[in-house]
This record gives C-alpha cells, structure tokens and sequence, in this order.
C-alpha cells in the first residue's frame, strides 16, 4: 500500500481501518484524539483559522455567525441469504458557515477545509445581513460538558471480523427459532461523527457522537401466508454493548412478533380506548406534542400550543420530558449544534405547559435560556430546534390496571412511522402490531392499523399513566423536519388514552 | 453551455476512468465508479424578508468494487487523486473480508447496448442567467400573493425557491460509459390560518420543473397555497361511512408508494411482495395503466441508463389492471434467475382519463375529495395499508364539509379493483405524473 498522510487517511478511509487489521495496529493513537482539538490536529483548523471565518461571515453586520465542522465515517455491512456479501461505507466530511440576524439566516457549506473554500462559504451566509461589520470573539474557550456516551474503543477501531459474528448470530438464531422462518435480513450499522462548533461569541465546543445499531428483519411463511416483522438494539454504544445477549434478544423477539401476527385479525374502524403498550410507543408522544412543542413553530404562532404555555393541558399525573443526558440513548447529546450543553428539559410538568424546546433563535425571541434542542443532519443543514429523547414520566398506576379500565378497544406494543400537522395539532401514528382489548383483557393480536388523534385533545384524555416507564433502546429511530433527518429517542409508560380514532376497515 | 462546463464533464469522466484503472490496479477484479456534482441556491421569505439564504456546492463519489467474487460499495467527499488511491486500496482489502457472492457483477454489456440517442433536455439554457435578484423576485412574489389571498386569516406565509444544477457520470470496468446533466426549479410556498380555537390549519403548494420556462406563475403558487389551507377551515370527523373518494393528483403517488415497494426484485426475491406471484393477473380494475416512461422530454425522472447502467426502457408496468412487469435490477435479476428490467421507475404515469375532477364529483353525489395524507404505512409483504387524510367532504358536486383525523384503511390487493375512473389532470411537476382517482365503496373511519 502506498504512503499516506495520515490526514489523507482520516479523510479518505471509512472502513479500512475497521477492516483491515494489519492498518488498525498502526492508528492506535487516534484514541488520543479524545482530548480535544481534533479538527486543529487532523486538519489544521486553527482558532485564528476560525475567527478570520466568523469574522468573514459577519462583514455585514449580524447578531451570530458559527461554524460547525463534521467529520462522519459510517460502516453498514448486510447480511442477506446466510452471507454478509454487503458492505457499504461513507465519509462525511464538511464545514457549514451561518450567520444569524434575528431570526434571519444565512447558510453556505464546503466540502474543503481550507480557508479560501471557508472564506467563499462566509461570504455567502453573510448575505443575510446589510450593514457594518460585527467583530466576533477575541479569544475561544473549550466547553466542557459530561459524555453521555463514552466510548471504551472508538468504533472506527473495530475490525470488521469483530462485526461479522454478530450479524450471522441474528440470522441463525432467528432461523433456529422457528421453522416457519423463510427470510432473515440482518445489519450492523456504525457511524462514528465528530463535530466541532465555534461560535461568535467564543464558545468552542468538540465531540464525538457514536451511533451503531444491529437489526433483524424476519419473514415466516404459514399455510401460504407471510407476516414480517423486525427488531433492533441500538443507540449511542460502545460496541461492547453488542453481546451474545443481544444478539439473542434482537432475534427471539422479532421471530416472535412476525410469528404473532398470523393470528392478527383487523380491527373494527371508529373512536374507542387506547392503550399504549411500554416503550416505543412514545413514538406518539413525539408526535402528537414533541414537535409541537418546538420553539420555531411557535415564534412563528403556526403551533397549535402556541398560546398554551403556563396553562393545564393534562390530568396532574402526566409529565412530559424531553432529555438529552440519557446514557446511551439515541437522541442523547453531550451539547448541541450550536455548542448549547446537553440538559433535561420539563415540557409538561404535573399537567401544566411549561417550556418549549428552543434553539438559539427562539431562545432570545422569547428572552429564556436556550434548552440545547438546537440540531441538524450534517454539515449541510442549519440548525432548527429539534427533539433529543421525548419521554413520559411514570404514573401511579399498576400497568394491568390500565388494560383493565379500558374495557373495550385498542393495546399498542410496537408502532412505525407517524406524522403531525402542527397547526392543527392532528397527528398520525401507525400501529404495526397490537392487540384487541376484550372485557379489560388482553384479545387477538392486530396489525397494520393507522390510529389518529389531536395532540391538546389527546393530552387531556390521558386518563391513567402507570409506573413501567420504559425507554425504548433500538438505534434506528430518525425524525424528519424541515428535509433533514436527526437521532431521536423515545420514552413511554403504560397510559390510557381515553379516545382515539382507530383506522380499521369495518364500519 | 459554457466551455467551462464542457471541461468540466470530460474531467469528471477521465476522473472516473482513472478511478476504474486503479481500482484493478489495487486488485478489483471489476468496479463501477459514479461521480455527482451538484449546485443549489435556496432562499425563503417570511414577514415581507429573507428568512433563510442557503447556497454551496457538492461532490461524491461512490465506487462498487468487485474483488474475487466479493463485493462493497464506498462513498468519499475527497476527490484528489492521492486520496483516491488510499481510498480504493482499502476498499480493496476491506472487501476481501467479505464473503462470496456469485450473484454479485457488473451487467452483461448486452443489457447496456442500444441506448437511446435522444436529447431528454434536462438542462435548462436559461439557468445560467438566472440571478440573485431573480430568485428573491420569485419568492416575494410567491409570499404576496399568498397574504393577499389570505386575507385576515393569515397567521404565517413562507414563500421558498430553490434552483440547481447536477452533473453525474457512471463508468465501469465493462465498458460502460455514461454521463447526464441537469437543472431544477422549485417553488414552495405555505401558509398558516388561523382557525376556530387552537386549530391552526397549514397548507400548501408547489412545483419543481426542469426548466423555468415551465414553472407556474409564483403568483399562482402563492395563491394556491392560501386556497388550499383555507379549504381546510373548520375541518372535523364526521362518522365512520363507506364513501366514493377522489384522491388529488399530486397525493396519489403517497399511496401508490405501498403498492409500488411489492413491484421490487428485491421484495420478491425476499419473499416481502404481495405481488410476487400476480404477474400477468388483474390487481386492480380495468382503470388502471401504469408505464414507466424513462423518455418524456424535460421529465424529473427522464434518463438514458439505470443506475447498473442498463439501457432504459419505457415499459407498461400494469395494463388495464393486470400486472405486467417488475422493477428488477441486475442483481436481483441474477438471484431470481430473470431478465432484469430497471432496478426503478423513472417517470411513472398513469395516462389520463377525460373528465376533469369538478365534473366527477357531480356525478358521485357524497364523497371525499382527499387533499392530503397524514401518518400510516403500508405492508409490502401483505399488502395491508393504512393512513390519515384530511380533505372536503362533498354532496352534488358541491364542498360541504372540511374533514381531518379520518383515516382508510385496506388491503392494496382489494382497494385498486375499487378505482373507478381516471381523471384529466397528471400532475406534471414530480416524476410522479399521476392525476386523481376515483375509488368507490371505501370505508373512511371517523367518529
């Protein structure tokens, strides 16, 4: 192999050293590069380097300009019909200059970090404002949060044999599960981002964002029929995370789930209880109030909680939090992308609206303190305020009393996919596996059924909130906004929705 | 086009022939190397003044390699060639760890001949006149027409442009050779009303076109965008019925989504298609035709090859309801030991019928006129389906009600044999040419 820098290597190379272990030995070091200034060491990004850019970017005035540097290696390898025949990689490497004038932006990004092409990029977000220059700051200073997700190894460093066993392992254990297993499809996914944020107004911020997650996908086949079905543990992990266990885990529960759901019949269509199963169902709270509760479509009054703060929107027994310091957990975050710290914030406490989610923008609209929800994709997006973890907290009640109260309707235990319409507060969220409620027991499984609510309407009918508060620990969960995808984690305890409109195909 | 521009693509292409020489070089025994270059402007209006001004510039490039019966795919950022070298080293080696695939090649070249020699005019000429100041003309205008048809119920107007342009070139060890360049426009605007109590309806309008020259006024976008939220004024459920629906053009391709995921090689081959064993049978009514039509001049989704380089071909996908074809790509071709066809739909239409949707409505008597889809999904394996809608309930032709939190729900193996008639309006501004359709006897859950 031919000589290289060892810059052109960190840029170049997503799975090789991963994959290549006679390479791996030799960049052992880079797990120094956890001390901070790894943009300034990998790729000469300077404080003075920094400032003549943020100095660019408000040449015409501005109230904010930063700068967030990314450099993401992700790994995917595929196993389909016994053999891990698939692998694909990709590196992410860019910087994105905005400038902030009120609630006005100005964005450009680069692909080159070096000043000319950083320069270029200033300029274009500087266009956003019209007058003198602002002068940013003079000096930078490191901040320093806690790691919600500290890493024994970076993932880059781990060979690629090292992944193999697990994906094999899903596939034969889904296998060996049931006979009536025709198709298993396994993926290990790795993606190691740093980012590095340098603001206006001094703020210097760098971290290193794992994100992995293993999944199965099952079809089974019975009497000429198919039913599929899937499962995944993920989040921000270190690969030790990723045992024998769950690998076991992973695929006797998605075996189970697709096995179920040849018993599932169709529900009947129209309004009836809900119950909300533990864990990934908080998927509806993410939409029916999380985004909602995101400052932006509030400040511009499009939200329909808008005018809602301070005020009761929920039985006393529902609290509602939004938590980026979860150990491991997806959505978690150690700052944000505007270098904000990582913080757990109240949206509804004991029933009452407290705060939105805001980012630097809202934040001074409103004249609070940011909350640290500032997020975006990449390098290439700006920044908009987003959820982190969305949870509710647990209730008093037992979870079989929940089931029992309901009587007749609805038990949701996994769901994929859902949507709000902010303004309106409708949202949607599709349920992929549950069951029927008969005489306050558990019924037949269900499936496949779209179940619709309003947000506000919802909060109030949340009659009964137990205490199994379960977090959800899968690593596929992305939220869409705005065109751009970020890590989101869900949270949620058994609870009661007294109404909701069941999507089913009998009248 | 500019001689720069010109330079520009027999540089991208010796680019990719250098990549393919020193893939083998590194090893490969065979690799298909695709290069983007793209530009794009964006700019929004809020409030009567830019609300955000996005612009940059992007370059990938992604090799499959092919190293003694082995196979991965990597992306990079970093084109210089020293980087590049590296970079397919260690693609090399990595895919050496991987196992065996004998269904895993580059096309027999045979399926790469005879490529059409047309001009598919995805570049606009006018796009490099195209100016700062036109582009903020174009979202004012949008963002006025919009407030002034609002009126009083206005409570936001966003008016947004976006404009670019995209080079790409696909080389691979086989001979393969191809490059296409493009330009687009779109214009979005959306507005929020404010509506009894806390509802807050938002809707919206759009186009996205290859040239400019065929972009709607942004006048007419603006306004429509206000129309279409102010349609939504005072929507509730009304009580579960079994209803005729009409679904708006531009949400047909929404649905259809569902449909379309079974229509894969790749879900047949993973037993996840409802259609797996439906060739040549009747999975809808008589009214539907769908063809994939690679070559509609300035189309969205118009090209000459796929992305495994095979030629493109137009092809009727279901005629007159029965099933004809499937979207198979050379490797899933190879698995299920068939002819590939094209690993995906170009521009997929659904020809016209001749009536314009206000003309059906009065015909139907009460029905929904669906506007838009919220949350569901759909299960390619089964087929079942499920999603939201919000919309107009109608009676003789006329509006009477706005609906919302509704939902339908079927199985897209019955639901397509209730399509009814086709009207007269595709939307042209999507790859997805669709114009609205008529279903009757489906169950709209509410109250």
């Amino acid at each position: 192999m031919a000589e290289m820098s060892r810059r052109s290597f960190l840029k170049t190379t997503a799975g090789a050293a991963a994959a290549v272990p006679v390479l791996a030995g030799g960049w052992q070091h880079l797990l120094g590069a956890e001390k901070p200034g790894y943009f300034e060491r990998e790729f000469g990004i300077s404080d003075a380097l920094c400032r003549k850019v943020l100095a660019a970017s408000l040449a015409r005035g501005g109230d904010y300009a930063d700068l967030y540097f990314e450099h993401t290696i992700g790994n995917w390898i595929v196993l389909e019909d016994g053999k891990v025949s698939r692998a694909y990689s990709d590196v992410a490497l860019g910087v994105g200059i905005r400038t902030v004038k009120g609630d006005q932006v100005g964005y450009g990004f680069t692909q080159e970090l070096d000043e000319k092409a950083m320069l270029n990029a200033a300029a274009i977000a500087a266009t956003i404002a019209a007058g003198g220059k602002t002068e940013p700051a003079k000096q930078f200073a490191w901040l320093k949060t806690k790691n919600h997700y500290p890493l024994k190894k970076l993932l880059t460093d781990v060979l690629l044999t090292s992944k193999l066993p697990l994906v094999q392992g899903v596939n034969e254990k889904c296998f060996a599960r049931s006979p009536l297993v025709v198709k298993v499809n396994a993926t290990f996914h790795d993606q190691q981002k740093r980012i590095m944020v340098v603001t206006s107004d001094g703020v210097k911020a760098e971290d290193l964002q794992p994100r992995n997650y293993l999944t199965a996908a099952v079809v089974a086949e019975k009497q000429g029929r198919r039913e599929q079905a899937g499962w995944n543990l993920g989040g921000r992990r270190d690969f030790s995370y990723f045992t024998q266990a769950a690998v076991e885990a992973i695929a006797t529960k998605a075996v189970a789930d697709t096995l179920l759901l040849f018993d599932a019949v169709q529900p009947p269509a129209g309004e009836m209880p809900v119950v909300l199963g533990p864990g990934v169902t908080g998927v509806l709270l993410h939409e029916a109030i999380g985004h909602g509760m995101e400052a932006d479509f509030n400040r511009k009054k499009t939200s329909t909680y808008c005018t809602m703060i301070g005020k009761k929107v929920a039985e006393p027994f529902v609290t509602i939090i939004d938590d980026g310091t979860i150990p491991g957990m997806l959505g978690s975050i150690n700052f944000d992308d505007e270098g904000i710290p990582g913080q757990r914030t109240v949206l509804v406490e004991n029933g009452m609206l407290k705060s939105y989610m805001h980012d630097r923008i809202s934040a001074r609209y409103y004249k609070v303190k940011p909350t640290g929800n500032g997020r975006r994709e990449s390098y290439q997006h700006y920044v908009q305020p987003r959820m982190r973890n969305t949870l509710m907290l647990a209730g008093p009640a037992a979870p079989q009393d929940v089931i029992r109260v309901a009587k007749k309707g609805i038990y949701v235990q996994n769901v994929s996919n859902g949507q709000v319409k902010i303004g309106e507060g409708d949202f949607a969220f599709y349920v992929s596996q549950g069951r029927m409620i008969e005489d306050g027991k558990l019924g037949a499984p269900i499936k496949d059924i779209n179940i619709m609510g309003n947000g506000p309407k919802m909060l109030q009918n949340i009659d009964i909130v137990a205490n199994d508060l379960e977090l959800f620990q899968g690593g596929t969960g992305a939220c869409g906004k705005g065109g751009q995808a970020v890590p989101c984690g869900f949270g949620q305890p058994s609870c009661l929705v007294k109404s909701l409109t069941v999507g089913g195909v009998r009248s | 086009m500019s001689n720069g521009e010109m330079a520009m693509n027999k540089e991208m292409l010796e680019l990719c022939a250098w990549v393919v020489k020193t893939a083998k070089v590194a090893g490969a025994d065979a690799c298909m190397v695709n290069l983007d270059s793209n530009r794009s402007v964006e700019v929004s209006y809020r409030d009567r003044r830019p609300e955000n001004i996005k612009e940059a510039s992007t370059k990938a490039l992604n090799v499959r390699v092919f190293v003694n019966g082995r196979y991965s795919n990597q992306s990079t950022s970093d084109l210089r060639k020293e980087a590049l070298r590296d970079f397919l080293a260690n693609a090399v080696v990595a895919t050496r760890l991987l196992a065996e695939d004998p269904y895993r090649t580059l096309p027999d070249p045979k399926y790469c001949q005879g490529r059409a020699e047309m001009d598919l005019e995805l570049a606009d000429a006018a796009y490099a006149s195209f100016t700062p100041e036109n582009r903020h003309e174009m979202a004012k205008a949008m963002e006025n027409a919009c407030l002034q048809a609002g009126g009083d119920k206005v409570i936001s107007v966003t008016a947004q442009e976006e404009d670019g342009k995209q080079e790409s070139v696909l080389v691979a060890s086989n001979g393969f050779e191809g490059y296409s360049q493009g330009t687009y426009y779109a214009a979005f605007a959306q507005m929020t009303a404010q509506d009894a109590g806390d509802r807050r309806p938002n809707g919206y309008s759009y186009a996205v076109t290859v040239c400019r020259s065929d972009l709607p006024r942004p006048e007419e976008i603006g306004a429509l965008a206000a129309r279409r939220t102010l349609d939504l004024m005072g929507a509730k459920k009304i009580k579960t019925e079994t209803l005729p629906i009409i679904i708006e053009n531009q949400n047909v391709g929404r649905l259809f989504g569902g449909f379309l995921s079974a229509m894969f090689g790749r879900s047949i081959q993973q037993k996840r298609s409802f259609l797996a064993d439906k060739k040549g049978q009747a999975v809808a009514s008589r009214h539907l035709t769908l063809v994939d039509d690679p070559f509609i001049t300035k189309g969205l989704g118009s090209r000459l090859y796929d992305d495994d380089g095979i030629t493109a071909k137009k092809r009727v996908m279901i005629e007159a309801g029965v099933l004809k074809e499937f979207f198979v790509d050379w490797y899933y071709s190879r698995k299920l030991e068939w002819e590939p066809t094209a690993g995906g739909p170009s521009n997929l239409v659904i020809p016209p019928g001749r009536r314009p949707v206000q003309e059906i409505m009065k015909d139907l008597g009460r029905g929904i006129l669906i506007s838009g889809f919220i949350g569901g999904n759909s299960n390619p394996t089964t087929g079942d389906a499920s999603i939201g809608i919000t919309g107009q309930l109608f009676e003789n032709g006329e509006p009477v009600q706005a609906v919302a939190e509704m939902n339908i729900a079927d199985n897209h193996l019955k639901f397509w044999h209730k399509l009814i008639e086709v009207a007269n309006d595709p939307f042209l501004y999507s790859s997805i040419r669709f114009p609205s359709l008529v279903f009757e006897n489906v169950v709209v859950s509410g109250v």
